[in-house]
């Protein structure tokens, strides 16, 4: 039978670099494991836990974030490749003084039933709306075609992002 | 009633919608807590064998170890959701994907490290996979023994003569079938049928595909364990956990207040059990997070099912006889295999659906093999047999030249009937015949003939439909509590075991709650699935919390709203039948000034006032069922056998809608999960050695945003009379028709008849090519 061992510090041979994340605007300076996603990252180390995880190989969308504006996919992305890249995560929008419309809809209209693929689902609805702020129903589905949810039917998702498109266009339809 | 009714019936904001668009919501996986480890599994390649030799020095050595737990270092106690039939480890592994040992590590990475550099030698054995096969006397069993004091398992089941010949049937022997449902002579109803129809079915394993990988925090601190854990059965897993680890049920404490979707897989399960020895055993807290391919291995599936159904009619489209013959494959654990059980539901329920059929034999041989585990999954049992009875309802309606819908109904249950499902109860409400023809208007069922399906094109439209029985949450077994407080702040609050998993059950309860008290909805407080403060409910399992944890809430509410005019009374001097609710305040009718509010009502009591009520629906005669039809419009491309959705009504007797918003996404997102199971999932095990071919994301297919047209539901409301607001569940339902009124579409464009799940390009290919003479 195995013993409870104690790891001391010093003896760690994981390969560490030292890296500079700008999220959400700010700037994060941490060591991270060579072998580190960034999705591991913001989970992990800095504790931003909006972002989730499903698969592990960029199939489901679960862990999508921002990249230079881009929604990317966390989990296939190694911390150290996202250096000197803006990311945005869920949290850039949580964090702000009032909701952001698409958080507002996709609660209002249950277009959030579980909850997981919701954070992948939002940034990617955010990054097309950011390039095309009036898509048509059929835009929406191509650009969100890389996040899976199993809850939805994506109705609620589709209506959703129309909903908040208009708000975020100062109401005009 | 309706139209005094001013929170239930309303599309409010779910109550944890926000947080759960704000990405602050807080799942299991996302708890941290300081000095936390993470452990990972070992799991078995193969699909039965047993553990000669685990060399564990190799990953003892690696920096960042810190335990490894084989099945050498568990307490050797049976555990299990339905049955105590598991140890936290054991040295038979019985499906690939099997655990053999856990490591707990400081990092995710080291620990998946260290499950490579464990090595395991196994001596493999003998292993079953598929169904008919493993029913023969010359067949290898799929389990050496039970893991109970090395008795042979097969003498522990249902009272079986521990002499007789073992067999892979659980609850039953290679000639007897787990559960029989018989009533008149067959033989008589196949002599008066005008038409008969044979046919075999072969559906494939599904994997539920919750999103959320599986995730569990343990910490062990003075004698108390504590998990957060993504389970729908909170209550369970304290039971197991206690049992485990020997302590009171008292001092372990489940969490599993909002998880990322389970539709009936996420259940008690080894990674709990273990995590909360793991955190003993280090003194350390332990994560454990599953990774997509954990989760598909590690959970229970919808089973494998082969139907063998003969079933005949009059011209006059009275149903004669129906005779089926099901293999069903339950892989290894027996989550769904005994009792009151999927495979008693399988050959019930359609045959209470249709009961005015005078002669039944439906047979189910429930087979263990060494797949991994089969069990409830979203439809459970009626999503298992749906897909036969609905497509052989479809041929015989043909076959006598009648309208499919109407030779349906004209078999339906009635109000009133016995049940063969459940001994003893009597059907409640029926809302069949207004769901079918509401169904029908707004697809226009009337146009399936006048589609112009010529030579010329190489895509067909066509519409077919399915009539559907399911679980509405009368179930006969389990038990929901709920507790309304108000504290001397006026606070009320509602405490309900029931994990939210993604349908906004606290929202529905609460609304029911904030209708009774008179209340807004935003004001009611309270907790879920914590076992620390939250009272016992079976969890959210058949579509069981709306209808059964909806009545003890409101039973609850009533209570205190009982509570509240016996001491307003006092306070107000003035009859309790002169009393009325008012935004937080019991006023008498008519003097408005004269009012007291619930804060000093509670003040006056101590500080709380506290009701609480617990319901059984075994204690009820009536019994509730879901009923539902489902329509499809699809187009098929008989060059390449793709199949394109273009509508789907989805039309439901749901009683009474709660929440709007909430049942018609519950109907939404069942459908598209049924779209998955008719036509793109299947979980597929390599045939000789039971190895998984699919167990990830993009392999399982599970529906995307393309696939899926913009689905129309349908409630029809008639109130459920055994319910105090006439709700029924409605999550599951629209899941089980999905498949065969699709396969119906698909033959009304071409003529074709699918009999396999799913129903994937290359088989609507061969499909097309048998109508076409062999060749398209």
């Amino acid at each position: 039978m195995s013993q409870v061992k104690e790891n001391k510090q010093s003896d760690d041979p994981r390969h560490w670099r030292d890296i500079e994340l700008a999220v959400n605007g700010k700037r994060h300076k941490l060591k991270a494991a060579s072998t580190w996603t960034l999705n591991d990252v913001l989970r992990n180390v800095l504790e931003m836990t909006g972002t989730k995880r499903a698969c592990d190989y960029g199939g489901c969308g679960s862990c999508t974030v921002l990249i230079d504006g881009l929604d990317a996919y966390s989990c296939v992305t190694l911390a150290v490749e996202a250096e000197g890249k803006d990311i945005q995560t869920i949290e850039a929008l949580s964090d702000a003084p009032e909701p952001h419309p698409l958080q507002k809809r996709f609660a209002a209209l249950y277009a959030a039933q579980c909850g997981w693929c919701t954070p992948g689902m939002i940034m990617s609805a955010k990054a097309l709306l950011d390039r095309n702020p009036d898509p048509t129903d059929d835009d929406i589905r191509v650009a969100l075609s890389g996040v899976l949810c199993r809850c939805t039917g994506y109705t609620a998702v589709v209506r959703a992002v129309q909903e908040a498109a208009v708000e975020l266009r100062g109401g005009q339809r | 009633m309706k139209d005094t009714l001013s929170v239930v019936g309303q599309n409010l904001v779910p109550v944890y919608a926000n947080d759960k668009a704000a990405g602050t919501v807080k799942f299991p996986a996302d708890i941290s807590l300081p000095g936390m480890l993470w452990m990972k599994f070992t799991r078995s390649p193969h699909a039965h064998a047993r553990i000669l030799d685990i060399d564990t020095s190799q990953a003892e050595k690696m920096w960042g170890v810190v335990k490894i737990l084989t099945y050498k270092d568990v307490p050797r106690v049976l555990f299990g959701p339905y049955k105590d039939e598991l140890y936290p480890l054991d040295e038979e592994v019985s499906f690939v994907g099997d655990s053999v040992a856990a490591v707990a590590a400081e990092d995710w990475n080291i620990a998946e490290e260290a499950v490579r550099a464990i090595r395991v030698t196994y001596e493999q054995l003998p292993a079953v996979f598929d169904t008919e096969a493993a029913t023969k006397d010359d067949s290898p069993m799929s389990a050496l023994h039970l893991p109970d004091s090395g008795a042979e398992w097969w003498k522990d089941i249902d009272g079986r003569n521990g002499d007789e010949r073992p067999s892979n049937v659980i609850g039953g022997t290679n000639q007897i079938p787990t559960w029989v449902n018989q009533r008149g002579n067959l033989d008589e109803g196949f002599k008066e049928s005008d038409f008969i129809v044979e046919r075999v079915f072969h559906q494939a394993h599904v994997s539920a595909v919750p999103h959320e990988p599986r995730g569990c925090v343990a910490v062990y601190e003075n004698n108390q364990c504590t998990l957060w854990c993504s389970v729908q059965d909170p209550f369970k897993v304290q039971s197991a956990v206690a049992k485990v680890l020997a302590l009171p049920k008292e001092s372990v404490r489940i969490v599993s207040t909002i998880i990322g979707g389970g539709f009936g897989v996420k259940v008690l399960g080894r990674f709990a059990v273990l995590a909360a020895l793991m955190a003993r055993e280090t003194k350390r807290p332990v994560k454990v997070w599953f990774t997509r391919e954990e989760e598909s291995l590690d959970s229970h599936n919808r089973s494998a099912l082969v139907h063998y159904v003969k079933a005949g009619t009059k011209k006059d489209g009275s149903l004669t006889a129906f005779k089926v013959r099901t293999y069903m494959d339950n892989g290894f654990w027996m989550f769904g295999g005994l009792g009151d059980n999927i495979a008693k539901a399988i050959c019930t329920r359609p045959m209470d659906l249709y009961h005015r059929c005078p002669n039944v034999l439906w047979e189910v041989l429930t087979v263990r093999t060494n797949h991994p585990s089969t069990g409830p999954y979203r439809g459970r049992a009626d999503a298992e047999s749906h897909f036969a009875v609905e497509t052989v309802m479809d041929e015989l309606a043909h076959g006598i030249g009648m309208d499919p819908l109407e030779f349906r109904l004209k078999n339906r249950i009635h109000p009133g009937d016995p049940l063969c499902s459940v001994a003893g109860k009597i059907m409640s409400a029926v809302g069949l015949e207004e769901a079918a023809r509401q169904g029908a208007e707004a697809i226009g069922w009337e146009r399936r003939g006048t589609f112009a399906n010529g030579k010329g094109s190489a895509r067909k439209r066509g519409m077919g439909m399915a009539m559907i029985i399911h679980s509405c949450g009368s179930n006969p077994s389990g038990s929901s509590e709920a507790r309304v407080e108000i504290d001397e702040r006026g606070t009320l609050s509602l405490f309900s075991g029931t994990p939210d998993q993604g349908a906004e059950q606290q929202t529905t309860l609460r609304q029911m709650v904030a209708e009774v008290l008179r209340v807004r909805l935003n004001t009611i407080g309270g907790n879920n699935a914590d076992t620390s403060n939250c009272p016992f409910d079976s969890g959210p399992y058949s579509s069981r919390t709306v209808y059964c944890a909806g009545i003890a809430a409101t039973k609850a509410a009533e209570a205190m709203k009982q509570t509240l005019f016996a001491q307003a009374a006092e306070e107000l001097e003035a009859p309790e039948d002169e009393l009325v609710l008012a935004d937080g305040f019991v006023a008498v009718s008519g003097a408005p000034s004269r009012k007291v509010s619930f804060a000093r009502l509670a003040a006056a009591n101590g500080g709380l006032l506290k009701t609480s009520y617990r319901y059984n629906s075994q204690d009820e005669v009536l019994f509730a069922y879901g009923f539902a039809a489902a329509f499809a419009e699809v187009e098929v491309d008989t060059g390449t056998g793709e199949v394109e959705i273009c509508r789907f009504v989805s039309s439901h007797d749901v009683g009474r809608a709660i929440n709007p918003i909430i049942v018609e996404g519950q109907i939404r997102g069942g459908v598209s999960q049924g779209v998955g199971y008719a036509m793109s999932e299947g979980f597929r095990f390599d045939p000789r050695t039971g190895t998984p071919l699919n167990q990830w994301f993009l392999d399982l297919k599970t529906p995307s945003i393309l696939d899926i047209p913009d689905i129309e539901p349908i409630m029809v409301e008639l109130g459920e009379p055994t319910h105090p607001f006439g709700a029924k569940g409605c999550s599951e339902i629209p899941y089980v028709g999905v498949a065969p009124a699709i396969a119906n579409a698909i033959y009304n464009a071409t003529g074709a008849r699918l009999y396999e799940l799913p129903m994937s390009p290359d088989r609507v290919l061969k499909a097309l090519s048998a109508v076409n003479g062999g060749g398209h």
